[in-house]
């Protein structure tokens, strides 16, 4: 039984692997989740990054001249899945894009063995920017601490930090998690008080505890971390005890339409940082319209292809392909793989000419990134719902770039010391 | 240390009587779904001897079921009907599928049963419905939305209307129930066949027409927490993992007992949004709600082993 | 044919209690063990080894540690998962603190802490039975979890909350973390999987296992005869809580290279308690073969429609597996409620009288 079993999973294995090795594209596989508590958040993030890549099959037949095969693996932000569907892409992938931190920290070490680099714009461990230690993870254009600073200071920008008690709502989970170290040292510097509130897995859409704690704590502001059903819960219970929603700031996670669409006009002036706007008129639009939407081959539908997610999954599949077009032009091939797609992730430089070129005017800022870094530091806007839509309500904030760079090397650092023997990269200087 | 245990969060209750109201207020309305929940197990478990673990889905399936027709068209309270309808489809392939070949097994194959069950219908249901959060239809429903605010104490007191509803719906279902168990020859039937299954079938009654019922019952049970969790939180799929709440709400109350579910449910829903807010937030770091239901159950069992309210455990060899 | 006993006399009791009356099955064991020690690591690709071979393994441990309690002496247990995480945290506690231990030994010492932890969530399993005992058990799953999130001590202070398995060497040879090969964490966990087995089978079969086998079966008619139930139970629960922290440890260290707390949660102890009963409740064959089916077919599943040609978006294919899951758990739990290795057994009487049925 055991035997014949095996035998016969292997035999299927292999002969699947057989059939589909000889394809003239290049493999970029997304390992998604449209599925389990954090599908609500994911899928239009999921169905934009598809839809751009189809675009720009549909339209330039690829990229470079050869298609791009765009493949979905779920994993259902289950941590186990998503190894399990590294495992299944890796032999013949360009990238991998985890799509959550656990999934990125658990991946991450294999990268260096397998050479394989992890794109992971805007999410992943924040000290992944540091390329010397990190040198096949990308999480362009912007990382959590940057996140944290640019809200920090819109903060001390409206009201100033100094003297402030800041709730800090953030999902019990490696991603939850990442900002803490750069806001505990904030805290100690700028002289504000960091209440630390973590939401479990199971009470995400039960936060009745949470909120009471923060009525009890009376904060100036809440901060929230947080990402599948906890954010909608989040926010009816933020409505519900009336905390003032202009003092409530999510991450650019956290600024999903569909969640505040629950509350409508009593959600008005909640508050989300984010380094992707939806520029509904910009030229890209119309063209996913036009190659992908109305041929029917979009799973969107034109409501969420409104909102900030969708928009986003837009440039996060931008990212991809610009890194993919610097190899090209670079290696001058175009069936590039992983190791050239490494050195073009690293050479990204998506200025306002590039962004205008690609109809993308005003959907991210521009951002650079470089051997020794890996973010590139984009900046954000800070968004406000308005009742209806999200709009931006400041111009384009920076993050605190030396501040995060200390902490990213020393952090990247602990993190090599704690895995050693791990490779660096020592081109970098 | 000792007196930031026994000392500092007595102090805390008294100095913010208005606060602990609103405590006592938030346990109680979860107290008030987690009883529903546990209702739902017990009606079956007494009359089938089956722990069905599938409750909490059903909860969620109940609940998405009426959300979807209601988008796909169809008014408010129809669409109410036709879930009616769909749980009692269920009810029935549930008992025609899984339950009668399966008649005479081991509890534990039976309870393996209904987490299978739990499994397809988690599957089937994001097939049909997607796993996106979704907005129970409250407004439509007639359920009203705003919030009423008292000040006792020169405090601030917020009361949702919603979770009033709930309540009072709440209460209404298990009154109904109770009568309907106590005083209709169907319910008197339920009752026999939980006493005793051979006794219970020699005197003509049916035991697949019992189990549909009972099942069906549970799946309006399942709507009407459905409606009411979901009008706090939307409804989605992470909802599943409120079924594990019920479970030390039936260690506590004892698997057979209806008042035990209503008591412990209500009783579980209080205590732990006191240990947290209290004990839970400033001196563990938050989150105790996870454990604290199943501990404070386990330590009452281990000085009564059927529960508070559950029937003497007679062993014979 | 293949299976006749004709001409295997005995002539002793020794002999007919022997492990492997019938000499075929000696043969079948020496060909399954054949395969998994030389064959299937020959040739087994990566993939194979990280999905299937791998996790199989590791899985068929934990259902096993989960059998002994559960099949062999009657104790439902919840808590799986949480205990897996006890010796993954453990293991990983004493390699970060004793980085000169041998990571073998660590894995093995790993499962002394879960017996520990086991059995003092053990100790109200004389007092309570059945269902209560089973949502007791509970009680230890959510508050190890909890505390494997607030404890900020047992992953050593990290940032985001989740241990990371370091690069680990034995001889020279790279056996857990990044650095190793799965060739050689596939022979690691077939060594401690083999051994554990070898302990189990030879456990259950003797004044151990016949004590829990009494103690389930009816506890008050065990006390009668002279068992000692606190002991019967509770060393139930520390062989078991032991052979699960084993099987965490190896999880985490040569399959996963990282976890968080929530890896822990129940899903997990689920997803072995389905591996327990499909394969067979009291059987030790059974958690292997449930493993298979449990662990081999999703991955299986994954891949059918791509070989098929369909175009299925990748959501719906999980969507798919959940629901084929359940269902198979309910038609196998119909077919044969006493698990896989019942089906063997009755297979094996088949064939050993065919092709002369009576």
């Amino acid at each position: 039984m055991r035997m014949t079993a095996k035998l016969l999973a292997a035999a299927v294995v292999a002969a699947v692997a057989g059939s589909t090795a000889s394809a003239e594209s290049i493999y970029a596989p997304n390992l998604s989740y449209r599925t389990g508590p954090f599908a609500a958040t994911g899928i239009p993030l999921m169905n934009g990054q598809k839809d751009y890549i189809d675009m720009l099959n549909a339209r330039d037949g690829g990229i470079g001249g050869v298609t791009v095969d765009f493949d979905e693996c779920e994993t259902g932000y289950s941590t186990e899945k998503g190894v399990e569907c590294y495992e299944k892409t890796k032999g013949k992938a360009i990238v991998t894009q985890p799509w959550s931190t656990g999934i990125t920290l658990q991946v991450l070490p294999k990268t260096n063995v397998d050479e394989i680099p992890i794109l992971a714009p805007g999410y992943g461990f924040s000290p992944m920017a540091d390329g010397k230690v990190f040198k096949w993870a990308f999480n362009a254009p912007s990382s959590y601490w940057d996140g944290a600073s640019m809200i920090l200071q819109y903060i001390d920008s409206q009201d100033g930090l100094k003297g402030k008690k800041i709730a800090f709502l953030h999902l019990d989970h490696p991603f939850g998690k990442e900002p803490l170290p750069f806001l505990e040292k904030k805290a100690a510097e700028q002289g504000f008080e960091l209440v630390p509130i973590p939401v479990g897995l199971k009470e995400m859409q039960n936060q009745s505890a949470q909120w009471l704690q923060i009525r009890r704590e009376r904060p100036d502001y809440v901060v929230m971390w947080g990402w599948g059903a906890m954010n909608a819960g989040a926010i009816t219970e933020a409505v519900k005890t009336k905390f003032p929603m202009d003092h409530f700031i999510g991450v650019w996670w956290s600024g999903h339409d569909a969640d505040l669409d629950l509350v409508g006009e009593e959600g008005k002036g909640y508050k989300s940082i984010s380094w992707s706007f939806p520029e509904l008129d910009a030229p890209v639009m119309a063209d996913i319209k036009k190659y992908v939407v109305d041929p029917g081959n979009s799973q969107s539908n034109e409501k969420e292809m409104q909102g900030v997610f969708y928009g986003r999954g837009l440039v996060i599949s931008m990212i991809l392909a610009e890194g993919i077009k610097a190899a090209q032009d670079h290696f001058g091939t175009a069936a590039i793989d992983a190791t050239q797609l490494r050195w073009g992730l690293e050479n990204l430089d998506v200025t306002e000419e590039r962004l205008a070129e690609l109809g993308m005017t005003g959907m991210v800022p521009p951002f650079k990134t470089s051997c020794s870094d890996h973010t590139g530091h984009s900046g954000g806007w800070m968004l406000e719902w308005d009742g209806a839509k999200f709009v931006k309500v400041s111009d384009l904030l920076k993050p605190e770039t030396d501040a995060i760079a200390a902490l990213e090397v020393e952090k990247a650092k602990e993190y090599a010391d704690a895995n050693a023997p791990w490779p660096m990269n020592d081109d970098c200087n | 240390m000792l007196s930031e245990i026994f000392v500092e969060p007595f102090a805390d209750m008294v100095a913010a009587p208005d606060f602990l109201m609103q405590v006592l207020w938030e346990g109680l309305v979860s107290g008030i779904l987690y009883a529903l929940i546990a209702l739902g197990f017990v009606l079956i478990y007494r009359s089938s001897r089956i722990f069905n673990f599938a409750q909490g889905i059903m909860v969620v399936f109940a609940a998405l079921t009426l959300v979807g027709l209601h988008e796909a068209g169809v008014p408010a309270w129809v669409s109410v009907v036709l879930t009616l309808g769909v749980m009692f489809v269920l009810a029935v392939v549930v008992e025609r599928v899984v339950l009668r070949p399966l008649v005479g097994q081991p509890d534990i194959i039976l309870f393996m049963a209904t987490i299978g069950i739990t499994l397809f219908l988690i599957g089937f249901g994001e097939i049909i419905f997607g796993g996106e959060n979704k907005v129970m239809i409250t407004q439509e429903l007639g359920i009203p939305t705003d919030s009423v605010v008292f000040e006792p104490f020169g405090g601030l007191l917020i009361l949702e209307q919603k979770d009033i509803t709930a309540a009072g719906i709440a209460a209404l279902l298990v009154i109904g129930l109770l009568l309907f168990l106590n005083k209709t020859r169907m319910g008197r039937a339920i009752r026999a066949l939980g006493d005793d299954h051979q006794a219970a079938m020699s005197v003509g009654i049916s035991l697949q027409t019992i189990w549909v019922l009972v099942w069906f019952i549970a799946g309006i049970i399942a709507l009407v927490t459905g409606i009411a969790w979901g009008a706090r939180a939307g409804v989605s799929f992470a909802l599943e993992v409120i079924a594990y709440k019920a479970l030390p709400v039936l260690m506590l109350g004892g698997l057979e007992s209806i008042s035990g579910a209503i008591v412990g449910g209500l009783m579980i829903g209080m205590l732990e949004k006191l240990f947290e807010i209290y004990w839970g937030q400033p001196l563990l770091g938050g989150n105790t709600e996870t454990w604290f239901a199943f501990m404070l159950a386990l330590v009452v069992l281990l000085f009564r082993p059927q529960g508070l309210f559950g029937e003497r455990i007679i062993e014979r060899v | 044919m293949f299976y006749r006993t004709a001409g295997q006399f005995k002539t002793s009791y020794s002999a007919d209690q022997a492990l492997f009356p019938v000499r075929q099955d000696a043969v079948l064991l020496i060909v399954i063990l054949a395969f998994a020690w030389i064959i299937f690591p020959l040739t087994a690709s990566e993939f194979t080894f990280q999905t299937l071979l791998i996790p199989i393994l590791i899985y068929s441990l934990a259902a096993l540690g989960l059998n002994i309690l559960t099949g062999y002496a009657g104790q439902l247990s919840l808590g799986t998962g949480a205990f897996m995480g006890v010796g993954a945290y453990a293991c990983y506690k004493m390699v970060t603190l004793m980085p000169w231990m041998n990571p073998i030994v660590a894995i093995l010492l790993s499962g002394v802490f879960s017996a520990g932890i086991g059995v003092v969530f053990g100790i109200p399993s004389l007092r309570i039975k059945g269902f209560y005992l089973a949502i007791a058990t509970l009680a230890a799953q959510f508050f190890l979890v909890w505390l494997f999130e607030k404890w900020a001590w047992l992953y050593n202070y990290n940032a985001s909350g989740a241990i990371q398995v370091p690069n680990l060497d034995m001889f020279g040879v790279y056996v857990a973390g990044p650095q190793a090969t799965s060739f050689t964490q596939y022979y690691v966990v077939l060594a401690i999987v083999s051994l554990l087995t070898w302990v189990c089978i030879n456990l259950t079969r003797g004044r151990p296992g016949r004590t829990w086998k009494a103690t389930r079966d009816m506890d008050i008619a065990a006390e009668l005869i002279g068992i000692d139930l606190m002991r019967s139970k509770l060393t139930a629960f520390a062989v078991s809580s032991y052979i699960v922290g084993v099987a965490g440890a190896l999880f985490v260290f040569m399959w996963r290279g990282a976890a968080e707390p929530n890896l822990f949660d129940i899903p997990l102890s689920f997803r072995i308690l389905f591996i327990a009963i499909i394969g067979g409740l009291g059987s030790v064959l059974g958690n292997y073969l449930g493993a298979i089916l449990i662990v081999g077919l999703p991955v299986v599943l994954g891949i059918v429609p791509e070989a098929l040609g369909l175009e299925i978006t990748s959501a719906t294919v999980e969507h798919l597996n959940v629901m084929i899951v359940g269902g198979l758990i309910i038609f196998f739990l119909i077919i044969e409620p006493h698990g896989l290795a019942q089906l063997w057994r009755l297979i094996r009487e088949k064939l050993i009288i065919w092709p002369f049925p009576h």
